[in-house]
């Protein structure tokens, strides 16, 4: 059996009297893909948020076989990696492309020392592994919105992770932009064996590596299981409460509604 | 005239207003990086009234002003990063509502002062010229703790300015980065009331930083050239103050804003920013 990286067990948040998750248990082993899927609001960032010691909850969280609670050590958040949904960046902020893949690297370097030479060349390596050295001298504010989110990505792989967290990195994409970062994601999870987490709204457009899907909706858990059948007309239009209904077609999902 | 300046500087009150001026740059120019990149420009008027308010409450208990001020400012300092952290508010938010609380405080406080207020508004306008050899030591180690501060966690407090969120994300002690700086703040703020005071060291935690804004990507040659604007702005404006007779902390501060506007004219960012735009770059 493999090893269990991730178990939430009655994970409850609440806020200012709203309860955003309820109850939620979810255990994800290792190398797996997992999906978090729902419409907005659902919770989905919030559960991203407790396993990734950003938010204080009930219930019991175990990374590592280790209980957990929001703070956290310095050797637990290193094996945690995070990628955000893109997020604004002023473009006259003084930082390069290299420099924010390296800032991922500070953690594992340790106070009171230097990245040194080997760090940033470890970066520009990442760099073009990802295909992103073209963009590595320029300076991130400037950067294309997809060129940003590959940017996060690869500053998330350097810290070396291995758990990774993502919450809807491809949203504000468009499409061309989207499926490069989900090929990405692939290669990334094929190559590095990495736990991923994958929280998103939009199901049309998923890493195909894919297999298991939790759908959430209004802080409950409504489905843990095999994408193909989380992704079924009949659970979607329990998910949305809307009549919806899904067809493959080469290889991609697509939905029909009325 | 240079002879005439160059005499001047014999006397021990003007050398010690010029190692001042010095240091009140260097410090509160390594601290408006800080600020402008966190987008926090209420933080140096909320310390001051903080300060300000922990003078007129000094005075009421029959305590050195200076040093209630300094305790209150470094008390606000302290209070404001757990506050936004713990509450969901925007930090600029707590800054606001501290700031206005603040000032309410020190006004009641001035309503029932019935002795002078002189010491109290020196805090607000500063008085280069009457610093006391204690003043200048406590500016010195104040600014040598900052140089150190920024020198040794150079690499956090990068990433921390770039998103806070990440950098805790990727393991680096983001908390005790974040706090330190604003500790500094207070610190940097309390020791500098005595030199240009509470309303001028506003305009000298964002103007340098500003400056820097306009003319780098890269983040040493920030705090280099925000140290630099923010030296350059307090000596002319302590020379220009002599020479033409004029009140020496307004003068640091209108120096500093002609060196910003410098800045923003010959900004090569903006510049390539515009040639992008004409070139229909995304």
């Amino acid at each position: 059996m493999n090893e269990q990286l991730i178990t939430l067990d009655g994970i409850t948040v609440r806020k200012t009297g709203t309860v955003l998750l309820d109850s939620v248990s979810l255990t994800v082993a290792r190398g797996e893909l997992v999906g978090v899927i729902g419409p907005n609001g659902a919770g989905k960032t919030t559960l991203l948020n407790v396993i990734a010691g950003f938010e204080r909850f009930e219930g019991v969280l175990s990374l590592f076989g280790q209980r957990e609670t929001h703070r956290r050590s310095r050797e637990t958040r290193l094996r945690v990696g995070y990628v955000p949904q893109s997020f604004p960046v002023d473009p006259a902020f003084p930082i390069l492309a290299w420099e924010a893949v390296m800032t991922g690297a500070i953690g594992r370097t340790g106070l009171f020392r230097s990245p040194g030479r080997h760090r940033r060349q470890e970066a520009m390596a990442l760099m073009e592994t990802m295909r992103l050295s073209h963009l590595a001298a320029r300076p991130l504010g400037q950067l294309s919105g997809g060129e940003r989110q590959k940017v996060s990505l690869a500053r998330a792989i350097i810290q070396r992770p291995d758990i990774l967290l993502m919450d809807e990195p491809t949203a504000n994409l468009d499409i061309a932009v989207q499926k490069e970062v989900l090929d990405l994601i692939d290669e990334i999870h094929r190559k590095e064996g990495l736990t991923v987490l994958f929280v998103t709204h939009d199901f049309t457009m998923l890493p195909s590596a894919m297999g298991r899907a939790v759908l959430l909706c209004q802080g409950r858990m409504l489905f843990d299981g095999d994408i193909d059948k989380a992704l079924s007309g009949e659970t979607l239009t329990r998910l949305f409460r809307y009549p919806l209904e899904t067809f493959r077609r080469k290889g991609r999902r697509f939905i029909s509604y009325d | 005239m240079i002879e005439h300046l160059m005499d001047v500087f014999t006397y021990p009150p003007i050398q010690r207003a010029a190692i001042a001026c010095v240091l009140c740059g260097a410090s509160c120019s390594l601290l408006s990086v800080f600020v402008v990149l966190m987008k926090m420009p209420l933080i140096g008027v909320s310390m001051s009234h903080a300060a300000f308010a922990g003078a007129v409450l000094g005075m009421l208990i029959g305590v050195n002003p200076f040093l209630s001020g300094f305790v209150m400012c470094l008390a606000a300092a302290g209070a404001l990063g757990p506050l936004s952290d713990r509450t969901d508010l925007a930090p600029e938010n707590v800054l606001g509502i501290l700031f206005s609380f603040l000032m309410g405080i020190a006004f009641l406080g001035m309503g029932i002062l019935t002795r002078t207020k002189a010491g109290v508004l020196n805090l607000m306008w500063g008085s280069l010229l009457t610093l006391s050899g204690c003043d200048v030591t406590i500016l010195a180690v104040v600014t040598g703790v900052l140089v150190l501060f920024v020198i040794v966690f150079f690499k956090e407090i990068h990433a921390v300015l770039f998103n806070r969120r990440l950098a805790r994300a990727s393991g680096v002690p983001e908390r005790m980065i974040y706090y330190a700086l604003l500790f500094l703040t207070g610190a940097v703020v309390s020791a500098n009331l005595a030199t240009v005071g509470g309303l001028l060291i506003f305009a000298l935690l964002v103007q340098p930083g500003a400056t820097a804004l306009q003319l780098t990507y890269n983040m040493k040659h920030f705090f280099l050239i925000s140290a630099a604007s923010g030296i350059g702005a307090c000596a002319s404006g302590l020379v220009i103050s002599y020479i033409f007779d004029l009140p020496s902390g307004a003068s640091v501060v209108l120096m500093a804003t002609v060196i910003f506007a410098m800045a923003y004219i010959f900004s090569p960012k903006r510049r390539m920013a515009k040639l992008k735009k004409r070139n229909g770059a995304p």
